[in-house]
């Protein structure tokens, strides 16, 4: 027993400088490594359950299977203190440093199904990780008991950088825009702000978690934002292969085609003059609101007569408006900038979405209308949808059907490097599900009635 | 010992079988003697005669009455002054998105699932059939199932409830699984649906095995089990008309039937069954090895049967209505004598009578329209009563004038459906109605009084 603690010791020094040696090789190599690494995990850049080719009579499944859907925790503060290659400097509030402990808790808390009214609502349900921290499988969202939400999902990658939040810029911080789907009724629903923090307090899981992470604080309407805005301010994606090239100056990083489609994107195309690129990084957006003709078309166009319907793999049928209009809730009308400044030449004005990790963010505009990148490019192609407030930066741009290519190609040449560690760490976040230990009445013996 | 392990393996398999054997024939032997609806687990006790109440879980609307979802009991005897009248309501809390309900093998416990909220109630309706009662909340299924949502079917097994799943709790998409409870609520196990990266030793027979889930249905003599699948959460949840203009969204539908292995829960087949292959009923004949099932968006009936090699198949056999016009085939129930199947439409309210005495050529041979809307029937064992009801989904059902809510029996001589009474849902502001189950105080040796309530009780 001595002789074994006696060689135990005389190892112990050489053993510890070993591995403070490869620690520090691995750490100054990591962002370097991690980021170049190809994902091996097939699940993270799109709906598990694949739909590619269901147009067809041959549609063949490659469905994934939600037991193997596992996870590895990465470290997601490096992504703030060192953003990969294309972005800026994360932008921290000074009251709000991001913290490990922070990110953590907003990492537990995007993933708890149990802030919502009836424990079926977590931030993820709608900003699902593998498709893109969207929603690649509806148009528009929906939340709780099924109420129509009538914008697409935008992305939480690069959320960090945004100035002007959600489809019409009436949020200014991520820590306030929390409280909105928290509290909206046709998202999470939760009837008050006091309820959330009551029920986060009687769940078990989360006693001293808040104090841990803030200074003795528990939870409250500001430690509650701020957990999950320092969650939100990790999730940044980029060391994309367009990065690699266009910054990290390798010219093998990316094809002919997306060189090509570059030049039609910053040049004929014009789509940088709204999407676009600094020195020494690119957000691919000028933060504003424009008016492409999307929204006016959406309130004032005719409806059409009829609807196509696909029914199964191959299989379609044209059905009467009136009979869709038979199984039709009131619809909420969408306005745009409008519903927050109330000036008239603001109608249907929408903020520039970033073009970073755009591939995997499908359906796209802010009402998910059109399906595809090259039905995006198209719809610019064409001019827009022509109305008397459309911005006059949305004009024909007679791209030729190679150039359409060359651009989609481009586009898809911006999928952060990173986006398969941040998947799989979201992968690796517990879901927070009802258990019998959480608060409910039903849980409770009152049920004599 | 290997060797040994095989035989007595084989030993256990075969005295199963027999089991199995002496089981069905004691099915056989009550079926026939005794009344009860047609589309019940061949495993469930059995209603002698006349039905006394039916069961109506009901999806509560908002700015209706109390708003919440709730379990309405109905006496349906002739003999009770009461006939045709709601006797009791049990309001539930929430609005669930009540959906399916079934009764426990031995009738004593209904358990009625929430497709929104996930939560199973378990109602005693055995005490005292006019007035159940709570006796139970499952608020864990999610998390005990590992991260199945939406609890559908209610299907019962010996001892054991399956409950099919209709989604997931990481994307509220299609791919799901069933679950097994015990008849106390207890959680047993959970039995996932085969994917193409796990098909779980299933044969995929076609290009598809989407991981989907709806109905489950069993052929105990067979040792089979079967699955259909429907839609995830996103879309079963959605506004109807927001999903039928959503080109994504109508991707998101199940295109599956699976044949497992009823004793081990072992998928063994997955059939290519194109656009949402929802009910499925078992013929009860000793030899009809085969069940049916109808789409929904492609207006088909399917025979899933077993031919003459012993081996499992699907075939569609037959159109409903114009499939061009989306009639979305509903609820569908065999008759005892497995020669006649109701078939409800529910875009245009209407019930379709097949007679499918040749399963594989099933013939219209007549149609009624209902209401405005229609979803659920039930029929007594000898098929003279049949009991409609609206409601298909909350966010799904017709709007405006065309929202009708009842409940509605109609007497069936063979011929023609003749109305005998409505009960107004709306007008009582209980809300939508939607699955029915049958009690009876003949199934705990009760008997009523001359109102039609409990005269003793045990």
């Amino acid at each position: 027993m001595h002789f074994i603690n006696r060689s135990i010791k005389n190892i112990k020094v050489p053993i510890i400088f070993s591995a403070i040696i490869l620690a520090l090789v691995l750490y100054a190599l990591r962002g370097f490594t991690a980021d170049l690494a190809e994902s091996t995990n097939h699940a993270v850049f799109g709906p598990g359950d694949n739909k590619e080719g269901y147009e067809s009579a041959d549609y063949q499944t490659n469905s994934l299977d939600l037991q193997q859907r596992i996870g590895k925790e990465a470290r997601l503060i490096d992504f703030v203190s060192s953003p990969p290659l294309g972005l800026p400097p994360v932008p921290v509030p000074a009251d709000n440093p991001v913290t490990t402990k922070k990110i953590q808790l907003g990492r537990k808390l995007f993933f708890d199904r149990r802030l919502s009214i009836n424990d079926t609502f977590s931030c993820a349900i709608c900003h699902i990780p593998e498709q893109g921290f969207a929603n690649n499988e509806i148009k528009t969202a929906v939340g709780v008991e099924g109420r129509t939400v009538k914008r697409n999902t935008p992305t939480v990658f690069n959320s960090a950088y945004l100035e002007k939040i959600f489809h019409d810029g009436r949020e200014s911080t991520l820590e306030q825009q929390v409280w909105s789907p928290l509290l909206a009724r046709n998202e999470m629903a939760n009837p008050s702000i006091g309820y959330v923090i009551n029920k986060i307090m009687a769940i078990r899981e989360y006693d001293n978690l808040f104090e841990g992470a803030f200074e003795g604080r528990g939870p409250t309407m500001e430690t509650i934002g701020m957990a999950l805005a320092s969650y939100q301010r990790t999730l940044n994606a980029a060391n994309s292969p367009f990065d690699l090239w266009y910054y990290g100056k390798d010219e093998d990083a990316v094809s002919e085609q997306v060189k090509r489609g570059f030049k039609v994107f910053a040049g004929k195309g014009s789509c940088s003059v709204c999407h676009q690129i600094q020195e020494g990084f690119a957000l691919f957006s000028d933060d504003q609101l424009h008016n492409t003709g999307v929204g006016f078309e959406d309130s004032m166009g005719v409806e059409p007569e009829t609807t196509r319907v696909q029914l199964a793999p191959g299989v379609y049928t044209e059905l009467d408006t009136s009979v869709i209009k038979s199984v039709s809730r009131p619809r909420e009308n969408d306005l745009g900038l409008y519903e927050v400044t109330e000036d008239p030449n603001d109608r249907w004005k929408y903020r520039t979405p970033s073009l970073r990790n755009v591939a995997l963010t499908a359906p796209y505009m802010h009402n998910g209308s059109l399906l595809t990148l090259r039905d995006v490019i198209e719809f610019y192609n064409q001019g827009g949808i022509p109305n008397e407030l459309l911005s006059p930066l949305i004009r024909p741009l007679n791209l030729t059907d190679t150039e359409i290519d060359d651009l989609a190609a481009f586009l898809k040449s911006l999928t952060g490097g990173n986006v398969s560690i941040l998947v799989e760490d979201a992968f690796a976040a517990p879901i927070g599900d009802i258990s019998a230990d959480d608060p409910n009445w039903a849980h409770e013996n009152k049920l004599e009635f | 010992m290997k060797k040994m392990a095989k035989s007595q393996a084989k030993w256990v398999q075969g005295s199963i079988a027999f089991l199995w054997v002496v089981l069905a024939s004691a099915i056989g032997f009550h079926s026939t003697a005794m009344a009860d609806e047609t589309c019940m687990s061949p495993y469930m006790a059995k209603i002698v005669g006349q039905e006394d109440y039916v069961y109506v879980w009901t999806l509560g609307v908002e700015g209706l009455g109390d708003e919440q979802d709730k379990l309405v009991t109905i006496s349906v005897n002739p003999d009770s002054v009461n006939y045709g009248k709601v006797v009791n309501v049990l309001s539930v809390g929430g609005r669930n998105e009540a959906h399916h309900s079934g009764l426990t093998d031995d009738r004593r416990y209904l358990f009625a699932g929430g497709l929104d909220s996930n939560k199973i109630f378990i109602f005693d309706v055995h005490t005292n059939p006019s007035k159940p009662v709570l006796h139970k909340v499952i608020t864990d299924f999610v998390e005990k199932t590992g991260g199945m949502v939406g609890p559908h079917t209610m299907y019962a097994l010996p001892g054991r409830i399956m409950v099919s799943a209709l989604s997931n709790n990481v994307d509220h998409g299609g791919r799901t699984g069933i679950a097994e409870f015990t008849n106390e609520g207890e959680f047993v196990a959970a039995h996932w649906m085969p994917t193409d990266e796990n098909l779980r030793g299933a044969k995929k027979v076609g290009n598809i095995a989407d991981g989907y889930g709806y109905d489950v249905r069993a052929l105990p003599r067979r040792n089979v089990m079967i699955t259909s699948s429907f839609t995830g959460w996103s879309n079963y949840m959605m506004d109807f008309s927001k999903m039928l203009s959503d080109a994504e969204a109508m991707k998101r539908f199940g295109n599956t039937v699976v044949v497992w292995d009823l004793h081990t829960r072992k998928p063994k087949k997955v059939f290519e069954v194109p656009g949402a292959p929802l009910e499925i009923r078992c013929a009860w004949g000793s030899n009809h090895n085969y069940c049916l099932t109808t789409t929904a968006l492609t207006s088909k009936i399917w025979l899933i049967y077993e031919d003459d090699a012993g081996e499992w198949q699907a075939k569609a056999v037959g159109d409903i209505g114009d499939p061009s016009k989306v009639p979305l085939p509903v609820d569908i129930s065999i008759t005892a004598d497995d020669k006649g199947l109701w078939v409800q439409t529910f875009m245009d309210g209407k019930t379709r009578y097949f007679d499918i005495s040749d399963p594989f050529n099933p013939k219209q041979t007549y149609e009624h329209e209902i209401g405005s809307q229609v979803n659920m029937i039930s029929q007594s064992w000898d098929g003279k009563r049949t009991y409609f009801t609206s409601s298909l989904l909350g966010n799904w059902d017709k709007t405006g004038d065309m929202d009708e809510q009842f409940f509605k029996l109609f007497s069936w001589n063979g011929q023609e459906l003749v109305h005998e009474f409505t009960v107004d849902f709306y007008a009582l502001k209980l809300g939508r109605a939607h699955q029915m189950r049958f009690g009876a105080y003949s199934l705990y040796s009760q008997k009523p009084n001359s109102t039609g309530t409990l005269l003793s009780q045990h």
